[in-house]
C-alpha cells in the first residue's frame, strides 16, 4: 500500500504505444478483472467504463470507445484505485492519466473552467490568473519576517515552497501565516522563493496536460538548483505529490516534505508550547496525496492529539480508505462540468461523514480542502456546527503568545 | 571392488540429451566430442534419456566392456539422479563413488538461452568433472540404526491421521499438540463440503482412537522446544506447560467448573474464537481430548487476585485431587526415528484490508466466526444470530480477502470459494436470508467440487463476479446497523451498492505464527510464502530437504481436508518405511585427521557443532568420530596445517574442478 | 584467446543444501540469467577453503561467488558464520594483494529464493564486467618473463593441496 516506495519510472512523455513497452504498463497484463478498483472509485458509478473495463478494452485494442465516452474525466486521481489493486497496477499514476489526457485531448470543447486555469498557469503561474509579482505579498501581513532565499544569500535548512492557494487565496494564505508562526517558534531555518516561485504544476500533471507541466517542472527546478537548502518543505499535498513522483529530487539530492511531517518530527519541542485549549472535536481528512499518495496518516493525527482540549474523532472512511474531496485530477475546475452531469459533489459527501462522526473541527492539510469543505458545509447548512481549519492553523492557534 | 588406485583411469562420459531439455540449447554432440580429447577419457557418448533403462545399461555395459574404473554424467542436478547413476555404476561392478555428475540442465540449459553459451558451460563445467574423477576414491556406505518410535508435531486432521496410521501399523507414536486439545481447525467446522458433513461427527471419533490408541503417547498443551539428532535419530525435547491439572487424575466431570467462584462464563471462549464466554477453569468443548480440564492462570483468581481465593474447585474435586496450583513448566525428551510436521495454519487476520471494516463494524465477521455462529454446538447453538442479537436477512459474503492480493497474500488458499459457497448454504438454510456472494474467479476444481457449485447456485444464492472495493455503514438506516457493500459487477461493467446486514470475511489461510521458528527447530526450509517447503512439488511432495522428516497438511500449503487426510496418509507411509526399514545409508562424505600432518593445534575441535573432534592428549593430535561427523567440511577448510581430509570433497577434487572450469578449450 | 568480446568468467562455491537448491529451483522455474558462473558443489559454505578462492583467481577467474544458507538457517548449524570470518579476512587479504575486494561476493540464498541466484548473477556479472577482467594468469606469465630477463628462476607453478 506504500504507493510513494514505487517511483514511476516509465518516460514522461508516454503515449498508449509505448505504454506496454514499460513495467508499469506491461502491468496490466496481469489485472484480474476482479473489479476492487471500481468499488472505491468516488465516481465509478458515473462511469461507462469503470477502471477495470478501461484496462481490458486497452488490451483488446477499443481504448478509441473509452476515450469517445468522455469517462476518465470522472477521475479525479485520489489514488482509491492504486491502494487498493491486488496485483499493484499503477493506476493513478501512469495509466488514468493517459487516458484523461487523450479523453481531453478529443472534447469537442474542453470545460470553460479548466480551461481557463490551465491557461492561466501557463501565462501567469497560477491557476487563478494572479500577477506572479504578487505572490509574496501575504508576507506582510505574516506578523513574523519570512526571507527570501534570494536574499539569504546563504544555504538554509528548509526550503519552504508556498504554492499557488497559499499564496493567493486568503484562506490560503492564513494558513501560511499559521505556519509562518510554527517556524518562527521552533526556531526552523526557512527561506521561500517568493516571486520567483511558480506553480508546481501537479493538476498539469494529472489533467495531462503534459507540455504544461514539463515547462512548470522545469522552471522551478531551475530556479530551485541555483540555491542551497537541506530539504524542500510544502504545505500543499498536491505540491508534494509531484515533487515525489514527477521531479528529479535524487538527481539533485533533494529531499521533500510536507509541514505536517517537518511539524510531527519536531513534535517533541513543539508540545510544551502547545498551551492554549482548544475545546475541539476533530476530524482529521487525509488527502488523497497526502495519505494514500505517500502514506502519511499517522503525523497530522498525532499533531492534532497534542493540542490540548482537542478529541479526534474518526469518520467512516479513513486513512488508506478515506474519501477524496473531488479536488485532484482538476476536479477542482469541473466543479460546473460534473454538476452538468448529476454527480454528487465528493466534498459534500465528505462533510456529511464529518458530521456524522460529530465532528466540530473537520481538519485538512491539502489548500484545496479549505475552499471546497467550507462550500461544502455552507451548502449542506452547517456553518453553524462545523468549520473547517488546516492542521497547522490548530497548531498555531494554540502556541502561546 | 576390484578396481584399486594403481590401476590407470579410464573414464566414460556421457552427456544426456533430457529429450529436448538439455539438447535444445546445449549442442549435446559438440561437447561428446570434445570431451573425448581430454585425458583419461576412454568413452564419451551423448544419449536421449540417460536416466532410462537402456541409458543405465549403456554406462554398465561400457564399463564392463571397455575396463572403464570413472563414470561422468551430464544431465539433471544430481541432488535428482546421482543415487540413480552410482546405482548403476556399482551394478557393472565398480564402486558407485567413483562416479561423478554434471548438472547441465538446471544450471545450465534451463537457464541460458543462447546455445553457444551454453554450450561453453556445458564444456567447462564437464571438462572439471573428467578432472576431478581420477582422484575419487572407492568408499564404502555406512548403515545407521534407526531408532524406533515417529514425533507427530500438531494435532489436527493431518496429526491426527498420520498418528492413527503410524499406531495401526504397530509404530510408537507421541503426538504433540500445542493446545488444550486436539482437533485443531477442523473442530471448529460445522459442515464441511462438498459433502456437507458434520466436521465433529467424522472427526470425533477419529480423536478417539487417539485417546484410546496403546501405540499413541499424546501430550496436549505441549510445544517441540528442541530437536538434535540425525535421521532414524532425533532427540527431541517437549515442554509440557502446566494446565494445573494432574492429567492422568483428572475424570472431566466438570464438578470444578460447576463449582467455580465465577457463577457465570465470564472471559472470552478462545474455543469459539472469543464469540462465547468460559470460565477460568474450563473444557475447551465438549468433545474435547484429552476430556481434561484445565484452568486458565491469566483468569484465574488463585493468580490474578492479591487475597487468592477460596478454591471451591479444590472442593468439588475432592479425593480426586487432580487440581494441582503449584504445577510446573516439564521438559521430557524422547528420541525416535523420524518426525511428522503438521503444524497447520493461521487464518489471515482481515483487519489487514482495513476498508472491509472487520474489527470496527460489530456486523463483518470472518468465516471462522460463521462457523461457529452455525454451529449447533456453538455460542448460539446454532442459532445464527448477529452480536446485535438479530438474524440477518441479507448477507453478503466476500471471497479472497486477504488473498490474491500483492498488498497482503498473493496466493489463492483453494479451500476459500468452496467453504464461503457452504457458508451461503448453511446461512440460507438457518435463515432464509438473501446471501450474495462475491467472488473474482470461482475456484471448484476436484472431485464433486463443480457439483457442488452447481448444487448451491441453483439453490438461489446470489453469486456476483467482482470483488468488494468499499464496505461502509448504509447513510439510509437510521440504526447505522446496515452495510453498504460497494463493488462492480464486472459481468455487468456497473458499480452497484449492495446493502446487507451481516458480511461473511472469507479470509484466506497463511503460515502459522511460528512458522520460522518450527522451521529452524527442525532445519528445514520455507518456501517464499512461509510454507514449509516440500523436497520436490512432485515427487517428494511430503518429504523435506531434511531426511526422515516429513510434512502433512497445511504447514505445507493451504489444501482441504480431503488432500490433507491423503498427504498424512503420505507422510505416514514414508516415515513407517524409514522406521521399519530400520537403517538408513549414510553418505560417506565424513572426515578424518591425516594424523602424521596434524600440528596438534586444536583449531578445529571448537569448530565442530556436533563436538565429533576431540584431541587425544597422549598423541598430541586431533580425532574425528565418524559417526558424528555429518559432512560439512567447515573443519577442512579451516585447519592450518592441512591435515584433515573430507570424503568425496577433497582438496584435491575441489582444485581440479577449479581448474576444470577454468581451463580454456 | 577467441575474438569475441570479454566475458567474465565467475567460480561459484554454492552450499548443497541452500544456494545450490535455490539454483536448482530457478532452473526448474526456467529463470534466464547470465552464463558467466560455473558452480561448483559444496555440502557447506563452511567448507570453502581461501585457498579455493586465491586459487581460482590465480587461475583466471575475474569473480568468485559464494552461496550459502542464510544465517541461522545453516543445515550444518553455523557452517556459513565460519565462512563470513573468512569471507572479511580474505576480502582485506585481496584488497593488499592488489585484486578489487568486488571480486569475490558472498550471498546467502535460501533453497527457495531462485530468484535471488537470478539477480544475484546477474548483478555480479555486472559489476565485474565494469570491473574488467582480471588475468591474473597472464600477469603472472609477464612477471615470470621479467624475472627470467633479470636473471631470476621462474615462478614456482601454483602448488595445490
Amino acid at each position: 500500500m506504500a504507493i510513494v516506495e514505487r517511483n514511476v519510472t516509465c518516460p514522461v512523455d508516454t503515449t498508449l504505444e509505448t505504454l506496454l513497452a514499460t513495467p508499469e504498463g506491461q502491468q496490466i497484463m496481469s489485472c484480474l478483472q476482479c473489479g476492487t478498483c471500481a468499488g472505491p472509485c468516488p465516481y465509478g458509478e458515473h462511469m461507462d467504463y469503470p477502471p477495470r473495463q478501461v484496462i481490458n478494452m486497452l488490451r483488446r485494442g477499443l481504448l478509441d470507445e473509452v476515450i469517445a465516452s468522455g469517462s476518465l474525466l470522472r477521475c479525479v486521481a485520489c489514488y482509491a484505485c492504486m491502494a487498493k489493486c491486488p496485483r499493484g497496477i499503477r493506476l493513478t499514476d501512469v495509466l488514468l492519466p493517459l487516458v484523461k489526457e487523450q479523453t481531453l485531448a478529443n472534447l469537442p470543447e474542453m470545460p470553460g473552467e479548466l480551461q481557463k486555469s490551465l491557461e492561466n498557469m501557463l501565462r501567469y503561474g497560477n491557476p487563478m490568473g494572479e500577477s506572479g509579482r504578487k505572490r509574496a505579498a501575504w508576507t506582510a501581513t505574516a506578523g513574523v519576517p519570512v526571507p527570501l532565499i534570494a536574499q539569504a544569500g546563504r544555504p538554509v535548512d528548509v526550503l519552504w515552497f508556498v504554492e499557488c492557494y497559499a499564496s493567493f487565496y486568503p484562506r490560503g494564505q492564513a494558513v501560511s501565516r499559521a505556519a509562518a508562526k510554527l517556524f518562527h517558534a521552533l526556531g526552523v531555518d526557512f527561506a521561500i522563493l517568493g516571486n520567483d516561485e511558480k506553480c508546481a504544476g501537479e493538476c498539469g500533471r494529472l489533467t495531462w496536460e503534459s507540455g504544461l507541466f514539463e515547462s512548470l517542472a522545469e522552471y522551478n527546478v531551475k530556479v530551485l538548483a541555483k540555491y542551497r537548502f537541506h530539504r524542500i518543505v510544502t504545505g500543499d499535498s498536491h505540491a508534494l505529490n509531484a515533487f515525489h513522483r514527477r521531479y528529479p529530487l535524487a538527481e539533485h539530492g533533494w529531499q521533500a516534505e510536507h509541514t505536517v511531517q517537518l511539524l510531527a518530527r519536531r513534535l517533541d519541542e513543539l508540545k510544551p508550547r502547545l498551551t492554549k485549549r482548544l475545546e475541539a472535536v476533530v476530524a482529521y481528512h487525509d488527502n488523497c496525496c497526502l495519505g494514500r499518495g505517500l502514506d502519511c496518516y499517522d503525523e497530522p493525527r498525532a499533531l492534532l492529539t497534542a493540542i490540548p482540549g482537542v478529541k479526534l474523532v474518526e469518520m467512516t472512511h479513513n486513512r488508506m480508505n478515506s474519501l477524496c474531496c473531488g479536488g485532484g485530477g482538476g476536479g477542482m475546475w469541473l466543479d460546473t462540468y460534473y454538476k452538468s452531469k448529476d454527480m454528487e459533489r465528493l466534498s459534500e459527501r465528505r462533510v456529511k461523514e464529518a458530521v456524522a462522526a460529530g465532528a466540530s473541527v473537520l481538519a485538512v492539510a491539502c489548500p484545496y480542502e479549505l475552499s471546497r469543505f467550507e462550500d461544502a458545509v455552507k451548502t449542506l447548512g452547517h456553518d453553524k456546527q462545523m468549520v473547517v481549519r488546516d492542521v497547522v492553523e490548530l497548531l498555531a492557534e494554540s502556541l502561546e503568545g | 571392488m576390484r578396481q584399486s588406485m594403481s590401476e590407470p583411469v579410464r573414464i566414460g562420459f556421457y552427456i544426456c540429451h533430457c529429450g529436448t531439455n538439455i539438447a535444445g540449447v546445449v549442442d549435446v554432440d559438440r561437447v561428446a566430442k570434445y570431451v573425448a580429447t581430454l585425458p583419461n577419457v576412454v568413452v564419451s557418448r551423448n544419449y536421449k534419456y540417460m536416466c532410462s533403462d537402456p541409458g543405465q545399461e549403456l554406462i554398465q555395459q561400457d564399463i564392463r566392456e571397455n575396463q572403464l574404473n570413472r563414470i561422468v554424467v551430464a544431465a539433471c542436478s544430481p541432488l535428482l539422479h546421482e543415487r540413480t547413476f552410482r546405482n548403476a555404476t556399482a551394478k557393472a561392478g565398480i564402486n558407485p563413488f567413483c562416479f561423478q555428475m554434471v548438472n547441465i540442465r538446471e544450471h545450465d540449459a534451463w537457464v541460458h538461452t543462447d546455445k553457444e553459451e551454453a554450450t561453453t558451460k556445458a564444456i567447462a563445467l564437464a571438462r572439471a568433472a573428467i578432472r576431478r574423477v581420477p582422484h575419487h576414491k572407492p568408499l564404502e556406505v555406512k548403515q545407521v540404526a534407526v531408532q524406533p518410535g515417529v514425533l507427530v508435531v500438531g494435532g489436527g486432521i493431518a496429526g491426527i491421521h498420520a498418528a492413527l496410521t503410524l499406531a495401526d501399523g504397530g509404530q510408537k507414536v507421541y503426538l504433540v499438540e500445542r493446545d488444550l486439545t486436539i482437533g485443531g481447525h477442523m473442530a471448529r467446522f460445522d459442515k464441511t463440503f462438498p459433502t456437507l458433513d458434520c466436521a465433529a461427527c467424522i472427526l470425533t471419533p477419529k480423536m478417539s482412537q487417539v485417546r484410546a490408541h496403546p501405540n499413541i503417547t499424546l501430550w496436549s498443551y505441549s510445544e517441540v522446544v528442541k530437536v538434535d539428532g540425525y535421521v532414524g535419530n532425533y532427540r527431541v525435547t517437549v515442554k509440557r506447560k502446566p494446565r494445573y491439572i494432574v492429567e492422568d487424575l483428572c475424570t472431566g466431570c466438570q464438578e470444578c467448573v460447576e463449582a467455580c467462584v465465577y457463577r457465570q462464563p465470564k472471559f472470552p471462549d478462545e474455543f469459539n474464537v472469543g464469540l462465547g464466554l468460559r470460565k477460568p477453569v474450563f473444557l475447551p468443548f465438549p468433545q474435547a481430548v484429552p476430556a481434561i480440564v484445565s484452568i486458565d492462570p491469566g483468569t484465574c483468581r488463585v493468580f490474578t487476585h492479591p487475597n487468592g481465593c477460596k478454591q471451591p474447585c479444590v472442593t468439588a474435586c475432592g479425593d480426586r485431587k487432580a487440581i494441582d496450583f503449584s504445577q510446573k513448566e516439564e521438559l521430557v525428551e524422547v528420541t525416535v526415528g523420524a518426525v511428522i510436521v503438521s503444524t497447520g495454519f493461521q487464518i489471515f487476520d482481515a483487519k489487514r484490508v482495513p476498508y472491509y471494516g472487520y474489527g470496527v463494524y460489530p456486523n463483518v465477521y470472518n468465516a471462522l466466526e460463521v462457523e461457529r455462529l452455525v454451529n449447533a454446538s456453538g455460542p448460539t447453538n446454532g442459532e445464527l444470530v448477529m452480536r446485535n442479537g438479530k438474524r440477518p436477512k441479507t448477507v453478503g459474503i466476500i471471497h479472497c480477502v486477504g488473498s490474491r492480493d500483492e498488498n497482503t497474500n498473493r496466493w489463492c488458499s483453494r479451500v476459500c470459494c468452496l467453504y464461503s459457497l457452504k457458508l451461503a448454504h448453511l446461512i440460507k438454510e438457518r435463515t432464509e436470508a438473501e446471501v450474495w456472494n462475491f467472488y473474482i474467479d470461482m475456484r471448484t476444481p476436484g472431485k464433486l467440487m463443480e457439483e457442488f457449485y452447481n448444487r448451491i447456485s441453483g439453490e438461489g444464492v446470489h453469486l456476483v463476479r467482482g470483488k468488494v472495493g468499499d464496505v461502509y455503514p448504509d447513510p439510509a438506516d437510521p440504526e447505522g446497523q446496515r452495510l453498504v457493500l460497494q463493488a462492480e459487477d464486472t459481468l455487468l461493467g456497473r458499480v452497484l451498492k449492495f446493502p446487507v446486514d451481516m458480511v461473511v470475511l472469507s479470509i484466506g489461510l497463511e503460515p502459522a505464527a511460528d512458522a520460522q521458528q518450527v522451521r529452524r527447530t527442525l532445519n528445514m526450509s520455507c518456501g517464499s510464502e512461509g510454507f514449509f517447503l516440500e523436497r520436490h512439488p512432485k515427487l517428494a511432495p511430503v518429504s523435506t530437504c531434511n531426511d526422515g522428516i516429513y510434512l502433512a497438511g497445511c504447514c505445507q500449503g493451504p489444501k482441504d481436508i480431503p488432500d490433507t487426510v491423503a498427504q498424512a496418509g503420505a507422510a505416514a507411509a514414508e516415515a513407517y518405511a524409514l522406521v521399519t526399514r530400520g537403517y538408513v545409508e549414510q553418505e560417506p562424505n565424513t572426515a578424518y585427521v591425516v594424523e602424521e600432518d596434524c600440528s596438534g593445534c586444536k583449531s578445529c575441535v571448537p569448530l565442530c557443532p556436533y563436538n565429533a573432534i576431540s584431541f587425544v592428549e597422549d598423541k598430541k593430535k586431533a580425532a574425528i568420530n565418524e559417526a558424528l561427523c555429518k559432512g560439512c567440511g567447515t573443519c577442512v577448510a579451516s585447519c592450518p596445517s592441512g591435515s584433515i581430509v573430507q570424503n568425496l570433497f577433497e582438496d584435491q577434487e575441489i582444485f581440479s574442478e577449479i581448474e576444470g572450469v577454468l581451463a580454456n578449450e | 584467446m577467441s575474438e569475441k568480446a570479454w566475458e567474465p568468467r565467475i567460480v561459484g562455491f554454492f552450499c548443497n543444501w541452500c544456494t545450490y537448491t535455490a539454483a536448482d529451483l530457478a532452473g526448474v522455474s526456467r529463470m534466464k540469467y547470465a552464463p558467466n558462473v560455473r558452480v561448483i558443489r559444496l555440502m557447506c559454505s563452511g567448507r570453502v577453503d581461501p585457498q579455493f578462492v586465491l586459487d581460482a583467481f590465480a587461475r583466471g577467474a575475474d569473480g568468485v561467488l559464494i552461496g550459502g544458507c542464510h544465517p541461522g538457517d545453516c543445515h550444518y548449524a553455523e557452517g556459513n558464520y565460519k565462512m563470513l570470518r573468512r569471507y572479511h579476512l580474505l576480502r582485506r587479504m585481496l584488497g593488499d594483494m592488489g585484486i578489487e575486494p568486488e571480486r569475490l561476493r558472498l550471498e546467502w540464498i535460501s533453497a527457495a529464493e531462485g530468484d535471488k541466484v537470478k539477480s544475484v548473477i546477474n548483478d555480479m556479472v555486472a559489476k565485474i564486467k565494469a570491473l574488467g577482467p582480471l588475468g591474473l594468469p597472464v600477469r603472472f606469465q609477464t612477471w615470470d618473463g621479467e624475472l627470467a630477463a633479470d636473471g631470476h628462476a621462474g615462478r614456482e607453478e601454483v602448488r595445490h593441496g
